[in-house]
């Protein structure tokens, strides 16, 4: 899929459950959000893509709340293959 | 399916309306005692005792009038002759019906009757079902002294501009029944009687015909006619039905009960339903006329097949068809694995074919794959529900807006998606409840004949949030929340934390005020007006859901109507309103990707344990693709074969270049439908689908109200759809084998617990039955979380305000907002193969003055409309029904590409698409756009290969 898009969509999530003042409580809501909503496919493209960034493509950046998040699945996924 | 059919009769008529009353009546009528609540009329009283008055001007769907004069009684100590339709019962009155005196006054009034009517009754379209005929016998006329010379309306024009009804006012008795129908039932105000005296007669709007005045055809007027005055076109084509079936509309979230009265397995008419629950009798253009879509000659009634879309369809056998499919899907899954596949369920077809559909992607697709329209619609409320009060529905009954004092409809245009629901809720602003309208458009609701809303919230598209959230701050930083209600149902910490954002600046009126557009006043008495209502009722429709933050406006809404206390009780509640007819139901039935019928996601072991024993399969335990997700991953590569069950993306999807582009990509694309629609000229496989008249099943419709959708015909295929989608898992090697739906709805009630008391048997009982219906609650919950809410405790969420993606800019200046009419349904597959499109031929752009005037822009002129997606050409209207700046169009013509120019923007949380907001530019053009060219070759290709397949079909035969 077009990572770009998983981006935004990550993006959007993270902005959405983000009140401003907590952004642990953010940062687990945009974790589970994206378990319970994408393929595990999306979930290992949008990882694979925060590993290995952007490869010299136009990429749009991931904010730091859905950084977070996608770096705590990062960290499972390889918790789960070890 | 026999005993579904009932002998033709009419329904039967108490004369005037059922009263309700704690207080009981007991009087004697014809020496028999009769007891009724207060506030009934002797008329209807008599009625129910079995005693028929004479009447020609009282029907029990109207208000008492009292012009006939046939249905005069005696009563013991009244002077005269009273009407019994006017006249209240009162304790121990005693009514005499029949006497010498009064059958000669009752003679002499229809003799005046019949010197005026022509005595054509065996060549009368309605003979046989004619109240003035009855009367006649009745009363025992035998003559007419006056004779049939004098002064008369026989050379009065027949009107036979409505494509559905004519007008013949040589039959009128000016009973006004008609007139009283459009303003009481309908609540449109089209109908007036003219002149006075023996001039009076029946005029719609200005003196104009039907087709030109502000009637919208909904059939009150002909359902109220005692005469052949207003009669069915296809009555007059046909003649009486001699039997009829009681079924369910398949068009809107309404779900009107209607008698589908038949000759044989034709239909005669649709007649709406007195008993009907949803609609009480009342119907819309749609359900009660545009039903000559199920026999139109573009159904496609034999399977088809190809490998190419590029190639001429063949007409091929059931069981090559599904062969054919079965062999292909298995082929894409052992070259691309088991995810490569999935299916779409469609909101208009049954809870049976959708529960079916989901089921075949589960257990023999082996993925979770499947997804539904109400992706595109009302996903959002779906979350945003579940989320803060644990249901995935709406609160209520539709009859519970009768008791709201305060009405707020948000992002819903109902008098033309949900019109018979509009007609009740416009019925209970007339009655005196206060109106608020948050729209960017003035609809009806603003401003119509005895209709003005109190507030209107004309906001910018894509800041319902802001404007939320600022009439939440309100409430609270005044004081007017229900504090006792958010301590006793609602989580506490939850509340703290929403209460200290909601009280932050940033959602202050004033500070919401320039990006929305709603002066800060008006957002103050809005919210003013809806927490102190002692009944506040919120609708919503499309318009809050199809935004970047649709299921952030569902929970705003929600936490609205917690912190005022608005829930748990009839009057209030916070209510979707479906554009399909079973949306509600497809989302139910596990339609999802990530849930399992009855909202329970795949991930809970116990869940998937207890679909596994059933079904005997493993379930994965990971969600699967979402429709937009699903074309990515076609794009990608990575999905290659898709079954679409009744649901048509190519036209209704956003973005639709991108979709083209998805659909081109697949390697086997099945499409199962009435027609050849958009969808199905990217499809492999045709697979023909039947009507709601050819098949047994279920809707559940905006207020969880399941209802019996009967055969009244057989399927013009051979199958209904469920049969076609069992045919199709034997074949994938999945063993299904259910002989009737009704076995299906079995399986349904005993894998998911809101649906568990719920059977053909006690749906044939009761009529209809509103989920949950279980053991707690087996004759079904008319209104939700009375108690408590479903999931305990109600949810306040924090809902930040974030702006959309896709602003304007001095590119594209202008916000293009999408919806619906009211003679057209959704992408119009349907309704543009009736004489619907007498009303709407095509979709045209609203534009406000201001802006047309700048872009020299006239009624009538080609328009460019260019997005950063893709860019169509439309007629213009110049109206003020748009704000400056922001533009409006439809989408139920696909040659009118409305969704070639939106977006692949989407909601957060479940990537329903933006459909409400899109920048645009718009201009002059003398031609339509590069799309609609290629649009137009690409469509006469198809149509070319469907040609083929039907050539080459009858050469075979020949």
């Amino acid at each position: 899929m077009d990572v770009n898009k998983l981006v935004r969509m990550a993006n959007q999530i993270a902005a959405n459950l983000d009140d401003g003042k907590n952004p642990q409580r953010a940062i687990d809501g945009t974790v589970d959000h994206l378990k319970r909503f994408w393929t595990p496919a999306m979930r290992r493209q949008i990882v694979e893509h925060y590993r290995q960034g952007s490869n010299g493509e136009e990429v749009i950046e991931l904010s730091f709340i859905a950084a977070q998040a996608v770096a705590r699945l990062a960290e499972e996924q390889q918790q789960a293959t070890a | 399916m026999s005993a579904a059919f009932q002998p033709y009769r009419r329904a039967r008529d108490f004369g005037t309306p059922k009263r309700e009353s704690q207080r009981q009546v007991t009087l004697t009528i014809d020496s028999v005692t009769v007891t009724v609540p207060e506030g009934t009329t002797v008329l209807r009283a008599a009625a129910e005792a079995g005693i028929n008055i004479p009447k020609l001007c009282a029907t029990d769907s109207l208000e008492p009038f009292g012009s006939c004069r046939l249905c005069l009684v005696e009563i013991q100590g009244a002077k005269g002759l009273p009407a019994s339709c006017t006249t209240e019962v009162r304790e121990g009155m005693v009514v005499t019906t029949q006497s010498k005196r009064l059958a000669d006054v009752r003679r002499n009034v229809m003799e005046l009757y019949i010197s005026d009517h022509p005595l054509d009754c065996l060549t009368c379209p309605t003979n046989g079902d004619c109240e003035l005929q009855d009367m006649a016998g009745a009363v025992g006329l035998r003559e007419v002294r006056y004779g049939y010379d004098g002064a008369n309306h026989f050379g009065a024009k027949k009107d036979e501009s409505n494509p559905y009804f004519t007008f013949d006012p040589t039959k009128c008795i000016v009973c006004s029944r008609c007139v009283r129908a459009c303003e009481e039932i309908q609540g449109t105000f089209a109908l007036t009687i003219d002149g006075r005296g023996f001039a009076s007669k029946v005029a719609a709007s200005q003196n104009q015909p039907f087709l030109d005045s502000e009637c919208v055809s909904c059939g009150a007027c002909v359902q109220a006619c005692p005469t052949a005055t207003l009669t069915e076109k296809s009555l007059i084509e046909l003649g009486q039905p001699e039997h009829y079936v009681v079924t369910t509309c398949a068009y809107c979230g309404v779900g009107c009960s209607f008698r589908a009265e038949m000759k044989g397995e034709q239909v005669v008419k649709m007649v709406p339903n007195k008993d009907g629950h949803a609609n009480h009798g009342h119907s819309c253009v749609k359900g009660r006329f545009a039903f000559g879509y199920a026999t139109h000659k573009d159904r496609i009634t034999k399977p088809m097949i190809r490998n190419s879309i590029h190639e001429p369809w063949k007409e091929v056998s059931w069981e090559e068809a599904i062969s054919f499919t079965a062999k292909k899907f298995k082929e894409i899954q052992a070259k691309y694995g088991r995810h490569a596949i999935g299916g779409i369920t469609s909101s208009r077809c049954t809870n049976e074919e959708t529960y079916l559909v989901q089921k075949l992607v589960r257990a023999a697709f082996g993925n979770n794959n499947v997804d539904t329209c109400a992706r595109v619609c009302h996903s959002p409320t779906g979350y945003g529900l579940k989320t803060t009060l644990g249901e995935s529905a709406g609160t209520q009954a539709f009859d519970s807006v009768m008791k709201a004092d305060v009405i707020m409809v948000i992002g819903a245009n109902p008098p033309d998606a949900h019109p018979v629901f509009a007609s009740q809720l416009k019925r209970r602003v007339r009655q005196g409840a206060k109106l608020i309208v948050v729209d960017p458009r003035a609809t009806d609701l603003v401003r119509s004949p005895h209709i003005e809303a109190d507030y209107h919230l004309a906001l910018r598209p894509g800041t319902n949030v802001a404007v939320l959230n600022a009439m939440a701050h309100v409430i609270i930083s005044e004081g007017l929340e229900d504090k006792e209600f958010i301590a006793a149902r609602c989580e506490r910490d939850a509340y703290e934390d929403w209460r200290a954002f909601i009280l932050e600046e940033r959602n202050s009126p004033e500070a919401v005020e320039k990006e929305s557009g709603v002066p800060a006043e008006t957002i103050r008495g809005a919210a003013r007006l809806y927490a102190s209502a002692p009944n506040a009722a919120i609708y919503y429709g499309l318009g809050v859901s199809e935004h970047s933050q649709g299921s952030t406006a569902v929970m705003a809404i929600a936490n609205l109507a917690m912190c005022t206390g608005n829930l748990g009780r009839e009057g209030v509640g916070v209510n979707p309103l479906r554009g399909q007819n079973n949306v509600q139901g497809s989302c139910d039935m596990g339609s999802f990707p990530h849930e399992l019928p009855g909202y329970r996601h795949v991930s809970d072991p116990n869940v998937r344990k207890l679909f596994e024993q059933d079904w005997n399969v493993t379930i994965d335990p990971e969600p699967g693709l979402r429709i937009p997700n699903m074309f990515d991953a076609a794009i990608a590569g990575t999905f290659k074969g898709l079954y679409v069950q009744g649901e048509d993306v190519a036209q209704s999807d956003p973005d639709l270049n991108h979709v083209a582009k998805a659909l081109s990509s697949l390697e086997c694309m099945v499409v199962q439908d009435l027609f050849l629609n958009e969808t199905a000229k990217f499809a492999h496989v045709f697979l023909p689908g039947s009507s709601f008249l050819e098949k047994n099943g279920t809707f559940t419709n905006a207020e969880r109200r399941i209802s019996r959708v009967r055969k009244v015909m057989k399927p013009l295929a051979g199958y209904e759809d469920w049969e076609v989608t069992q045919l199709l898992a034997n074949a994938m090697g999945y063993p299904m084998s259910y002989s009737h739906p009704r076995e299906i709805m079995e399986e349904i009630a005993r894998l998911t617990p809101t649906f568990a008391g719920v059977s053909y048997e006690k749906l044939d009982e009761l009529g209809s039955i509103q989920w949950p219906c279980n053991e707690k609650a087996p004759q079904g919950t008319p209104t939700m979380h009375v108690e408590e809410f479903v999931r305990g405790k109600g949810l306040f969420r924090v809902t930040p305000y974030v702006p959309t993606d896709e602003r304007t800019n001095s590119k594209y200046p202008l916000l293009l907002t999408t919806g619906r009419i009211l003679s057209q349904y959704n992408v119009g597959a349907q309704t543009r193969r009736t004489a619907n499109v007498a009303w709407h031929s095509e979709d045209v752009l609203e534009i406000h003055p201001h802006d047309a005037e700048q872009r020299g822009i006239q009624t009538g002129d080609w328009v460019g409309l260019k997005s950063r997606a893709g860019e169509t050409v439309l007629r213009a209207l110049v109206t003020e029904r748009v704000m400056p700046g922001v533009v409006y169009t439809t989408f139920h013509h696909p040659e009118s590409g409305a969704n070639v120019v939106t977006t692949d923007n989407s909601d957060w949380a479940t990537n329903c698409p933006e459909y409400k907001v899109t920048a645009v530019q718009a201009y002059k053009v003398e031609k339509l756009s590069d799309w609609q060219q290629r649009f137009q070759s690409f469509t006469e290709q198809q149509l070319e290969f469907l040609r083929k397949a039907r050539a080459g079909s009858e050469e075979a035969v020949g």
